[in-house]
């Protein structure tokens, strides 16, 4: 009897032993806090570099997506010939220069879509504060390029007042006026908002969203205000793969006014 | 009374300490070890009251007198297992109200009420359980025996409602309704709608079938022991025989399994990409590949027992020459399903990789060809136990050639559908594979209903070439179930640490910050010790508990003549 239960606690402590070791062998991440790394404007582009490689191996949480696999496209190795971020970020839109380039990607990742991939692609700028965004840019620059981000940029977008993602919008529009100038003209929002760069609406926009036209015999005002103001809260049927991918924060971003405007005119579209 | 409550949260809230400290080990590895081992002692609570309950209708109904016993022996479990089920459940409140007052003082604030709920059902169930073990031989014929059995159903409901209430509280954790945000006062939270969150029904029907599988792998790991252990012929075919419906309900359980995980992955997606992704191909992209090594263990085990239990069976060896094609299938079947699609890689590893997209894990590692290998590694499970079944009849009914072979071109036609559209799966979009899966389920699902259905129709008044010889069992199939029940308690382990990990450094996702040292999730490595170290404990206090129990009853096992039947004793 002893040989038995010596034989079943071996095989018991045995197997337990071989998935532990498994488990052990490997590689190890560790889903770690997010930080403050408190980079001041005298921070040396190599200071940056190196906390913008470890954002984006850790918190930045973009290996997610751009490590192993086909799901995005290659940012440290060669994607598809056209050489590594760095290389290519500079040829990408007419007109923007590298860095602006890589703010708008991590900022606006709709404007620009890469071919071939879907726009699933998180707005950064929301997820990590400034100076992160500004490391991880300066990480990617020195993935081929050179480092042109400064401790400069990173004081520029810090203070801007409390306007989140729309003050850090290094693109100059701020003046005060607020989102799409503080105008409570419908179709500046929309456009301001960005809407139709996923949504057809009256026959103009993108086709990867559910076609708006007619999205007021669909749903009812208060239904489009809440699709607005938490994509989260229903999905369109037949778009469920799509879920998450309409961005959160436009409630933020506009004001009540704005809100209504834009909700009136578009329970109007039956 | 819920004033006097939310004085006292209100109290505990307002205490500048927010965590505790526990010696050595640290607070989050004592919540973590209370929790788990909690955790599998409740599953087994549950699972096994329903197969007793089961197997007591099939000894009432079907007049099988080894059933009954059967439902009573699983119950001696159970009882033993109850108080250990209360204790660690005990040492866990005590753990988070100590260790964690300010998150225990938020959950208590929502949850107050289905918190009293919970304990007076819990008061409930001990006592029916009392009554159902107790009454056993008090309540064994004609009506009573009826009344007997409802008690049995009843003690299933509660156990349930128990499950349901504490499920909630742990799903609202991982997915608290979307307008819950840091500054909603928890008390002005509704209960129902903290409930009622977006993963709590799929939870709720993952646990209820693993809890099964769970609680069939046990059993039959208890059984593989006292058949080991076993003094007498008659005794050792009782528990070879046990095993082996330990072992079927595990299996069979295990099979509709992953489909409920689908739908709770489904969901997590649903109420957040980004959640979803870091479950998925983030820092726990490693954890499916092990997922999927244990479960592919878990299948070869399984088909080995049933391949080994053919030699029991007088006929079967006509069917072993089948044997390696089936094994070559579920090995190709588990190496793909091992293949991850996304992987973790940091910068320095993609570089020496050269590049991101690698080939193999493009094609292997995507969900196409993923769902492609686990029905077909189902279907072949499930041919093994057709040829076990069938092991030991010679078919009479005049159309048995022609039923076999509707029976094998219902396989082929299943099998052809889910390689069909596991390759169409390569050349559309996302939204369409989807939609795929589903006929692939569906293909696998009618096979078995159809194909079962034909094998009993068939198997109506069969020659037998011999009574299957229970108790004819080498060793080494024993030891394939103790494998079978170290899996299984580890896999639940490992599936704990995902369901709580993804919420990363929240206690409560995106509402409650988790501020403590320990906020970080640890690496698979450090989880893979934690899971061992809690398996160890409970299967530890299991034998412990199981021998108890023996000592009891050891005396009382008297052979029972040629029907097999009567436990006598007690
Ligand atoms: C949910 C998946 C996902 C995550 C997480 C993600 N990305 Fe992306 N990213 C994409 C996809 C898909 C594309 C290509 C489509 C597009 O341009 O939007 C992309 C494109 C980019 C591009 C443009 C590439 C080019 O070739 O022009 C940059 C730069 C980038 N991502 C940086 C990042 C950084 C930095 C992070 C982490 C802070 C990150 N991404 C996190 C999915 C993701
Ligand atoms: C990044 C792409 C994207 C942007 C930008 C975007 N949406 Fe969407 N939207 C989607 C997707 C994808 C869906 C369908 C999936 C879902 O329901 O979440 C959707 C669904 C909707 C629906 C529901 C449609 C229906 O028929 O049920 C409404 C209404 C809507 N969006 C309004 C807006 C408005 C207004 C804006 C601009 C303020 C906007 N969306 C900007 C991607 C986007």
């Amino acid at each position: 009897m002893w040989a038995t239960n010596l034989k079943v606690v071996g095989i018991v402590l045995g197997t337990l032993f071989v998935y532990t070791v498994i488990c052990n062998k490997i590689p190890q991440m560790q889903s770690e806090v997010p930080q403050k790394l408190t980079l001041g404007p005298n921070a040396t582009p190599e200071q940056l570099v190196a906390a913008g490689e470890k954002v984006f191996n850790g918190i930045g949480g973009c290996v997610a997506c751009h490590g192993l696999g086909t799901r995005a496209p290659n940012l440290l190795t060669d994607e598809k010939g056209t050489g590594p971020i760095g290389q290519r970020c500079a040829k990408r839109e007419p007109g923007k220069s590298c860095k602006q380039y890589l703010y708008e990607s991590l900022d606006q990742p709709t404007a620009y879509v890469v071919a071939g991939y879907q726009p699933i692609m998180p707005q950064v700028t929301k997820l990590i504060p400034p100076d992160q965004v500004w490391a991880v840019i300066a990480f990617l620059e020195s993935q081929g390029g050179t480092v042109d981000v400064t401790g400069a940029d990173i004081q520029k977008a810090a203070p801007a007042g409390g306007g989140g993602a729309a003050a850090a919008g290094g693109g100059g529009g701020g003046g005060g006026g607020g989102f799409a100038h503080g105008s409570s003209d419908p179709k500046a929002i929309i456009k301001e908002a960005g809407c139709v760069n996923c949504h057809m609406l009256d026959g103009q926009g993108g086709a990867l969203a559910p076609d708006l036209t007619h999205v007021g015999s669909r749903r009812d005002a208060q239904s489009i205000r809440q699709k607005i103001v938490d994509p989260g809260s229903s999905i369109t049927k037949g778009f469920e793969n799509l879920a998450g991918v309409m961005p959160k924060n436009f409630a933020t971003m506009m004001s009540p006014a704005q809100l209504d405007a834009l909700v009136q005119y578009l329970a109007g579209h039956k | 009374m819920a004033d006097g409550l939310f004085f006292l949260t209100a109290a505990a809230a307002d205490s500048v300490r927010a965590y505790g400290e526990f010696p050595i080990i640290g607070a989050r590895a004592a919540v973590w070890i209370a929790a788990e081992v909690h955790l599998m002692f409740a599953a087994f609570v549950l699972g096994v009251p329903m197969f007793a309950v089961v197997a007591e209708a099939i000894g009432i109904f079907g007049k099988e007198a080894r059933y009954d016993r059967l439902a009573k022996e699983f119950t001696r479990l159970l009882l033993v297992a109850y108080s250990a089920t209360a204790i660690w459940g005990a040492i866990l409140v005590f753990f988070l109200a100590t260790l964690y007052p300010r998150f225990w003082a938020y959950l208590t604030a929502v949850f107050a009420a289905s918190m009293w709920v919970y304990a007076g059902l819990f008061f409930f169930e001990s006592f029916t359980l009392y009554l159902y073990y107790y009454g056993w031989d008090r309540w064994k014929y004609g009506r009573a025996k009826l009344v007997h059995w409802t008690l049995g159903i009843l003690l299933n409901v509660w156990g349930t409602i128990v499950m349901l209430i504490a499920n909630s509280w742990l799903t609202y954790m991982m997915t608290p309704p979307r307008d819950i945000t840091s500054t909603t006062d928890p008390s002005s939270i509704k209960l129902w709608h903290a409930i009622a969150n977006a993963t709590w029904m799929p939870i709720n029907v993952h646990r209820l079938i693993a809890n099964v599988v769970f609680g069939g792998a046990i059993v039959a790991a208890y059984a593989s022991y006292r058949f080991l252990a076993a003094q007498n012929d008659e005794e050792r075919a009782h528990y070879d025989w046990m095993g082996y419906v330990g072992n079927f309900i595990a299996i069979s359980a295990l099979i509709v399994l992953p489909f409920a995980g689908y739908w709770l992955g489904r969901e997590v997606y649903q109420y957040d990409q980004s959640m979803g992704i870091t479950m998925m191909g983030g820092f726990m992209s490693w954890l499916w590949v092990i997922q999927a090594f244990l479960i592919a263990v878990l299948f070869l085990a399984g088909n080995y027992y049933l391949w080994i239990g053919m030699g029991r069976i007088p006929g079967a060896e006509r069917f072993r020459p089948y044997i390696k094609y089936l094994l070559t299938v579920l090995v190709l079947g588990a190496i793909v399903w091992g293949t991850p699609h996304t992987m973790i890689a940091d910068s320095k590893e993609l570089a020496a990789m050269g590049g991101s997209h690698h080939p193999l894990l493009g094609a292997l590692g995507v969900m196409s060809a993923k769902n492609t290998a686990v029905n077909l590694m189902i279907l072949t499970t499930f041919l093994s136990f057709l040829m076990y079944r069938r092991g030991n009849k010679e078919l009479v009914v005049p159309w048995a050639e022609t039923g076999t072979r509707i029976q094998t071109a219902m396989f082929v036609i299943a099998a052809g559908i889910v390689l069909f559209y596991g390759i169409r799966g390569y050349f559309v979009e996302a939204i369409v594979r989807i939609g795929f899966s589903v006929y692939q389920v569906l293909a696998v699902l009618s096979c078995i209903l159809f194909v079962t259905v034909i094998d009993v129709l068939m198997a109506r008044g069969a020659k037998s070439v011999g009574e299957i010889q229970w108790g004819k069992m080498p060793p080494r199939s024993q030891y394939a179930l103790f494998i079978l029940a170290v899996t299984f308690t580890w896999l639940m382990g490992l599936m704990g640490f995902a369901r709580s990990g993804i919420r990363q450094y929240w206690h409560v996702w995106q509402v409650m910050e988790d501020t403590s040292k320990y906020a970080a999730t640890p690496a698979l490595g450090y989880a893979s010790q934690m899971i061992s170290l809690c398996v160890l404990i409970f299967l530890g206090l299991v034998a412990f508990v199981f021998w108890l129990g023996g000592l009891a009853e050891k005396s009382t096992f008297v052979s029972s003549g040629e029907g097999g039947g009567r436990h006598v004793g007690h």
